[in-house]
């Protein structure tokens, strides 16, 4: 799952560029269609630092802000079974203050002087950024060089608890205290073997994270923290002379950490399919059917994109068609291509409307996914799928964090920071065999089917009879909490 | 491992030696502890633009931005659902906007979906209760072709019934699920407790106000609503003034002058109560939903800057007064905050967030005593005023950061009736605030002998522990924000 977390601020963020991910090895798709646009681009230089760090740089003077947006290549794939939960709790832990900068000055010189701050927290990859006015970029370096370099000169084990209790809080907040907010971790426990690093949630386990020892934890930063295994990007107005220098003043001397070894992660397939049953609390039963796929470096994942573009969204799309507008059976539905690094799932939601079953629901969305896979797409829904990709990539590039994501994803998945082009160029070079053959090849397979129904209504699962009880969660949080430091 | 990391950092200076003498002589001595002084502020550079009146009474703002290929069109009414709402037809604003993708005689519903998929677009629809907009962000190749569909939807939507009946499903499920969402029903019920039915912010659609509208409803909304003489048009992007009007003025051409600015009179608000804690019963709920306030100013306020400074000591920022004792030093919530929603009528005044269930208590007593700090028990100090100004005043860049968000901009201040030169007199206005005015406005608007706190959470769980606090008495409200009978409202044990 690519399940991005904005876990840091009050209001939450979104992220106008929409990130696909890939393994750095595997082999490009051969372009078939021309060259993008002009527009379609980014001025950027990137250059090594010798203790490893990698910089991008990318100037804009339309506004007079910058975005400093920091990569660390770790994410909750890189923990190992009963230590989960470290990727995110660091996240937070990286703004309570380092070595040389006094708890709270991080967000003064930020949110205080007219900026932002966040973090974020995937499977695969953590990301630090601060939003400034330009003057403030070479406080904002510091500011990252600081935590990158010393942060443990300051985490004790107050520090990490009083963050274990807001990342408690969090989790109460955003799965627990949220209808269907347990859905997630109930697919990727289905699909993968709990041997395989996206078998749980980025959030991770309350018990490991109430485990956790100082030292565990330390380690795990001393690992993956370290410029060798971090990119850096600045990407606004400011001076690339100037910027440079600050550079080197700031980050030159932290030390270069140990080699990063990365998980193997093998893809998976469900021989046999699945039917599990949630109660929640929740009013209205949903329907999830999910199935195993392939991560943001197989070429195959472009064509997913497609293929749930065709599948729901705008009123024609095939599902929301069917379901939604010509027999009225569904509120809403929803396909997607959820990619991360080394795996992907493809998930079809449905919210019935009153009177219309589960089981009715999943018949006709097999209904649909079978005429599609036999007939494939026509050109018209080829072309309709990717008019719009040209514009959501120039809106991208109005934002500067929003073009750091970009040329950071490039660098840290692809090993190239102009990545964003043959990533466009793939997707408009995708074609209807190319759909066709997809939608065969993973939605023919065995899949996770999941009814979330209220509680008490075990009965209103598709096809109740069959399908197995959830209830014993990897995450079930211990019984009481401390009340902070 | 201190030495280690001194070490290597020794190793890397003489592998720069190659590179730079200066980085080494920087890196030996770079005192860490020393907090960078930020450069010469940036100059402000707001983007300008020009207004005309077209003959239909609609004002054309065009702002042109050179650069990205990109267009940002919007035309916002003034007036909402607040103005335009006929009596119990709440959610008939909203019924409309959804109808309008329903068809017109040339296209139908899915044919003008085609049409905007194939132009890479989507047209919004966002009807608010004070304003409402038509939308769109497009490739400037694609601006008329998306225009010309926008202005077929807004002035021809032919609304076929059973397009109505399918909305109308859809949003009394929504409705339902709304039930399941405890920060939803906990503003609904903040709204209900603050204003009253009588009064429009008291009031949402509802199931029987949502199963009321009819297709006529609909078709006289349009018509009454969607007139030139309210309408403010703002184009934004890689565009030039004249071509913009052209093409308005094109795309328009029907639309004949009609309609005025509404006014904005609201009923009277409800009798101000003494200090009550409402709770509403979320059996099993693992936190509980806190929303705190009373009745605020409107945005005219003269109060306005120093309010704005205030909220950001208070509750604007992570580093404000109560994130930083409530979720950062006490660790009882994911996040809390305050704000004054302003509005053309008196906007709340809100403070809040969601509470892990065994310390809404506690928390309850953090958010009082920072609510009596900010009235003056605890006073300003010159370090917050000035790093609430600063943040202020250095944002205001990115409120112009992309093509919707200069249009938003602009737009807000002819929706909000402020001057032209609003956000170059900015930093003049939030400089002038003093922490006098802050101490005013504080006691003025936070009222705490008449605040409603409203917490929707675990009643078997926190009901006790609240009373316990003696901060106001408990009244105990259902999801709808109506008051149980009275047997319910003592259950044995509490």
């Amino acid at each position: 799952m690519n399940s991005i977390r904005f876990s840091r601020c009050i209001s939450m963020l979104a992220l106008v560029v929409c990130l696909t991910m890939a393994q750095p090895l595997s082999a490009q798709r051969k372009s078939k269609a021309a060259a993008p646009p002009d527009a379609i681009k980014i001025p950027f230089e990137t250059y090594k630092l010798p203790n490893g760090l990698t910089v991008i740089l990318s100037a804009d003077h339309s506004v007079p802000t910058v975005a400093v947006d920091v990569w660390y290549h770790v994410g909750s794939k890189n923990e190992v079974p009963g230590r989960t939960g470290f990727a995110h709790l660091f996240e937070h832990v990286m703004f309570t203050g380092s070595g040389h900068v006094p708890y709270g000055v991080h967000d003064k010189l930020t949110e205080g002087v007219g900026g932002s701050n966040n973090g974020s927290t995937t499977n695969d990859r953590t990301n630090y950024f601060e939003i400034v006015p330009s003057n403030y970029l070479e406080s904002a370096l510091w500011l990252e060089s600081d935590r990158m370099g010393f942060l443990l000169d300051t985490l004790d084990i107050a520090k990490l608890n009083a963050q274990r209790d807001v990342v408690k809080n969090e989790r109460r907040q955003s799965y627990d205290n949220q209808p269907y907010g347990r859905v997630n971790e109930i697919l990727a426990a289905a699909i993968y073997p709990k041997s395989n690093p996206y078998s749980w949630p980025v959030i991770g386990s309350m018990t490991d994270l109430s485990a956790a020892s100082e030292n565990d934890v330390k380690d795990f930063f001393r690992l993956y923290y370290a410029p060798n295994n971090a990119t850096l990007a600045v990407v606004g107005d400011f001076d690339p002379v100037q910027a440079k220098q600050w550079i080197a003043k700031y980050f030159n001397d932290l030390p270069q950490g140990k080699k990063v070894e990365r998980p193997n992660v093998p893809l998976v397939t469900l021989e046999a399919g699945k039917r599990l049953v949630y109660e929640d609390k929740v009013q209205l039963p949903r329907l999830y059917l999910a199935w195993p796929t392939v991560g943001g470096g197989n070429e195959d994942d472009h064509v997913l994109d497609i293929l749930a573009d065709i599948l729901s969204g705008p009123r024609t799309a095939r599902l929301t068609k069917a379901l939604v507008y010509d027999s009225q059976a569904a509120a809403n539905v929803g396909a997607f291509q959820a990619t991360s690094e080394n795996a992907g799932q493809f998930l079809i939601i449905v919210t019935p409307r009153q009177g219309h079953s589960l089981t009715e629901l999943e018949a006709k969305v097999d209904e649909v996914l079978q005429k599609f896979i036999s007939e494939g797409p026509t050109a018209e829904e080829m072309q309709k799928a990717t008019s719009g990709a040209e514009l959501s990539f120039l809106r991208g590039l109005e934002s500067n964090l929003g073009k750091a994501e970009q040329l950071l994803n490039g660098s840290v998945f692809h090993g190239d920071p102009a990545y964003f082009r043959t990533d466009y160029q793939n997707r408009l070079s995708v074609t209807a065999a190319d759909v066709k053959r997809v939608a065969n090849t993973y939605l023919s397979k065995g899949r996770v089917v999941l009814s979330v129904v209220p509680q008490g209504k075990k009965d209103q699962a598709s096809k109740a009879s069959e399908s197995e009880t959830v209830t014993q969660l990897l995450t079930t949080q211990s019984s009481g909490v401390k009340g902070g430091k | 491992m201190e030495r280690h990391r001194e070490f290597v950092a020794l190793l890397a200076a003489v592998i720069l030696t190659v590179g730079s003498l200066s980085s080494v002589a920087q890196a030996q001595k770079l005192d860490r502890t020393k907090v960078p002084e930020p450069g010469k502020t940036p100059e402000l550079h707001v983007p300008a633009w020009t207004k005309t009146q077209l003959a239909n009474g609609a004002t054309l703002i065009v702002s042109e931005r050179p650069g990205l290929p990109l267009v940002s069109f919007s035309m916002t009414f003034i007036g909402g659902a607040n103005q335009f709402e006929p009596v119990g037809r709440r959610g008939l604003a909203a019924m409309t906007g959804s109808m309008l993708s329903e068809g017109t005689p040339s296209k139908s519903g899915d044919q003008l979906s085609d049409a905007l998929q194939l132009l890479g677009t989507t047209v919004n629809v966002s009807m608010g209760a004070e304003d409402g907009t038509l939308s769109f962000v497009s490739t400037t190749r694609n601006f008329e072709g998306t225009l010309a569909i926008l202005s077929d939807m807004m002035l021809n939507s032919t609304f076929p019934p059973e397009a109505l009946e399918r909305l109308r499903g859809r949003t009394l499920i929504s409705l339902t699920q709304q039930k399941d969402q405890p920060t939803v029903v906990g503003g609904q019920v903040f709204a209900k407790v603050l204003y009253g039915t009588a009064h429009p912010y008291g009031q949402r659609p509802n199931e029987a106000s949502v199963k009321a509208i009819t297709r006529d409803d609909v078709v006289a909304f349009q018509k009454a609503y969607f007139q030139p003489g309210r309408a403010i048009i703002t184009v934004v992007g890689d565009v030039k003034a004249p071509q913009v009007k052209a093409a308005v003025e094109k795309a328009f051409a029907a639309w004949t002058k009609a309609g005025e600015k509404p006014s904005f009179d609201y009923p009277k608000l409800p009798e101000k109560q003494p200090a009550t804690i409402y709770l509403v019963d979320k059996p099993g709920a693992a936190q509980s939903v806190v929303n705190i306030g009373l009745p605020g100013p409107p945005r005219n306020t003269p109060d306005y800057f120093a309010l704005q400074v205030l909220n950001t000591i208070l509750g604007g920022q992570f580093q404000s007064r109560l994130n930083a004792n409530i979720r950062e030093q006490k660790g009882y919530s994911y996040g809390v905050g305050s704000s004054f929603a302003y509005g053309k009528g008196p906007g709340p005044f809100r403070a809040g967030g969601s509470i892990f269930l065994d310390k809404t208590d506690a928390a309850l007593i953090e958010f009082m005593k920072e609510l009596k700090g900010i009235v003056g028990e605890k006073p300003i100090t010159d370090e917050e005023l000035q790093t609430a100004k600063d943040s202020l005043i250095q944002g205001l860049p990115q409120r112009f950061s992309s093509v919707s968000a200069i249009g938003n901009s602009i737009t807000s201040l002819q929706v909000l009736g402020l001057l032209d030169n609003y956000y170059q007199n900015y930093a003049k206005a939030v400089s002038a605030v003093t922490k006098e005015d802050l101490t005013r406005v504080a006691n003025l608007y936070i009222d705490l002998n008449h605040l409603a706190i409203v917490i929707v959470g675990d009643r078997a769980k926190i009901e006790a522990p609240l009373k316990a606090t003696n901060i106001a008495p408990i009244t105990i409200l259902d999801s709808e924000g109506n008051p149980v009978s009275n047997a319910a409202q003592s259950r044995p044990g509490n």
